[in-house]
């Protein structure tokens, strides 16, 4: 199926990417995002999921924007109150008609999870649920001037070996913008098939210097045991 | 977030490195933002700039921007610019603000505003993103190499592609403006930075990081002409007008 | 050699022009042949540039005046995939 002449136009400056092309922007096109999470670290992930071309994103957060979403860039101060995830899937739209956005639903059938800035207990639980379904997943965390990002490709070491600790510092506006920017970069890279070598790895940002490293897998953890297929 | 209310950064461009820049700058609460942008949006911007979506294609980008983040960021004063930075804005902008963020996106205009912040002695943080890397440095005037220090000479039209040739992804670009607007906070709140005589160069698909330290270069037209070592008018590689020069305020 | 495919990009304004040049060799084989109607100017400059860059052969670059003014054929031979550069 060709892209349209619309799409065309909208991600030429991708679409002569090496590894990407017409094929990476289908990949994105037909990949369902759900995204956890729609505070200050998924504002910006979001819209440059958007802004990539990836076909479906599912808004999944519980609470009413507030205070704490000033950094968020799709959350305006006259919108206090409201369901983040309506400002969340309205600044969506705004950004882009070509992809659908929405609030996840039950039974909805996503290809691919983001965490975005959840509190530790949620991110686990939902990278487990990711790993157990088969869904490669994107963990995002924001912490104090930094953060760090963890990819979990399919069968890839899981998120729970891959975590270390930060400071637990409130993060500053520049670190979610980061941390965001970047949890989108590696998901676009991966759901596009641009990504060289899909590994498991964790980028920490650290005053200002992205630092990677390949996951490793826990001795004894369950993520080992699953024979799970490569990503398509 | 104190102390940011009364300081002021430039930010050349409000597109793809821009952008990004001035969402985080305005988050932190910087009071004043200066922008400035003579573009229109083209369709083709939205896959990395995240200051325009689908309604504001045919608009001027310094309009759409100071609208979105007036309206994001109440307590901040934004000025739009809708003028390119060039020689003969340059030095008049470099002196009006506390730091400059260069989110612009050809070599000419990068060069200007390293040549306008040796000039007028403000920090610079310059960026620039190009398929899958992207690379950042700081120019601390006096302390530390300037672009001119980095590249002998512009590299000649033709030798490195355009974003429109060689491709961007859209969430790199929002990346490397994060980390623009990061050391530019750091700078502001008297820190030496991340990237002051350190170009950063970051690859995306491997994720590796690598750093290339820049000193002012002896030969370097740009910072000797600072230091007062040439003396005499301004040699033809500096494009700035000076204010000095103009008997203007420095 | 006998093009597997034609694209006649006049219609379209840089950077569109390889856009749409590139898309149509990612659609070919290695070894597939290309033929391109395109503009003198800014597309005749950049595509065939393009191209080489990325490894497929310039074969032909050529006026083509019998398909307009100003018109040019340029055909490709689609090169082998090979890991970019970062």
């Amino acid at each position: 199926m060709a892209l349209s002449e619309r799409r065309i136009a909208r991600y030429a400056r991708q679409l002569i990417l090496p590894g990407l092309g017409e094929a990476g922007q289908e990949r994105l096109l037909a990949a369902r995002v759900r995204v956890v999470g729609a505070g200050p670290v998924a504002g910006p992930a979001l819209l440059y999921l958007a802004a990539a071309g990836v076909g479906t994103l599912w808004v999944d957060d519980p609470d009413p924007s507030g205070e704490g979403d000033a950094g968020a860039w799709i959350h305006p101060p006259d919108g206090r109150g409201r369901p983040r995830t309506a400002a969340a899937v309205e600044a969506v739209r705004a950004a882009s008609d070509l992809v659908e956005a929405g609030v996840l639903r039950p039974g909805a059938g996503p290809t691919a999870v983001l965490v975005a800035g959840a509190a530790q207990d949620v991110a686990r639980a939902v990278a487990e649920e990711a790993r157990l379904l088969g869904l490669p997943h994107v963990v995002a965390e924001a912490d104090g001037e930094g953060g760090a990002v963890t990819v979990v490709p399919v069968g890839a070491p899981c998120y729970a070996c891959a975590f270390r600790a930060g400071h637990g510092a409130e993060p500053t506006p520049a670190a979610t913008a980061q941390v965001g920017a970047l949890a989108a970069l590696e998901l676009v890279l991966l759901l596009s098939g641009a990504a060289q070598a899909p590994e498991g790895r964790r980028v920490e940002v650290v005053r200002g210097q992205p630092m990677a490293r390949a996951t490793l897998r826990l001795p004894g953890c369950a993520c080992a045991g699953a024979a799970a297929r490569p990503a398509p | 977030m104190s102390g940011l209310a009364d300081k002021s950064v430039l930010v050349i461009g409000a597109g793809g490195l821009g952008g990004p820049a001035l969402l985080a700058l305005g988050a932190a609460g910087v009071g004043r933002l200066v922008l400035c942008d003579d573009d229109a949006v083209e369709t083709s911007n939205l896959n990395r700039q995240p200051l325009f979506g689908e309604a504001d294609v045919g608009a001027r980008k310094a309009a759409v921007a100071a609208r979105r983040l007036s309206r994001l960021y109440p307590a901040i004063r934004v000025e739009a610019l809708d003028r390119r930075f060039d020689a003969g804005s340059a030095a008049g902008l470099a002196g009006s603000c506390d730091v400059m963020v260069d989110g612009s996106d050809n070599f000419a205009t990068k060069f200007l505003a390293s040549d306008a912040a040796v000039v007028a002695e403000r920090p610079l943080v310059h960026g620039g993103v190009l398929r899958y890397t992207a690379q950042l440095l700081t120019v601390m005037p006096g302390r530390t190499g300037c672009l001119r220090c980095l590249f002998e000479e512009p590299p000649p039209p033709g030798a490195v592609p355009t974003c429109a040739e060689a491709g961007v992804l859209g969430a790199l670009a929002g990346f490397a403006g994060a980390l623009m607007a990061a050391e530019a906070l750091r700078l502001l709140a008297g820190e030496r930075g991340a990237y002051a005589g350190r170009l950063l160069v970051y690859e995306a698909r491997p994720a590796r990081t690598r750093i290339v330290v820049v000193r002012i270069r002896a030969g370097c037209p740009s910072c000797q002409k600072r230091l007062g070592l040439l003396g005499g008018p301004a040699e033809p590689a500096c494009e700035v007008e000076s204010s000095k020069e103009r008997g203007g305020r420095p | 050699m006998t093009p597997r495919a034609r694209i006649d990009i006049r219609a379209y304004a840089c950077p569109l022009t390889w856009v749409k040049t590139r898309i149509a060799l990612e659609r070919l084989a290695e070894g597939d042949a290309l033929e391109v109607l395109l503009a003198a100017g800014e597309p005749l400059d950049n595509v065939p540039r393009s191209a080489a860059e990325e490894g497929h052969r310039v074969l032909a670059a050529e006026p083509a005046p019998a398909e307009g003014p100003g018109a040019w054929r340029v055909v490709l031979v689609k090169g082998a995939p090979r890991e970019e550069p970062a």
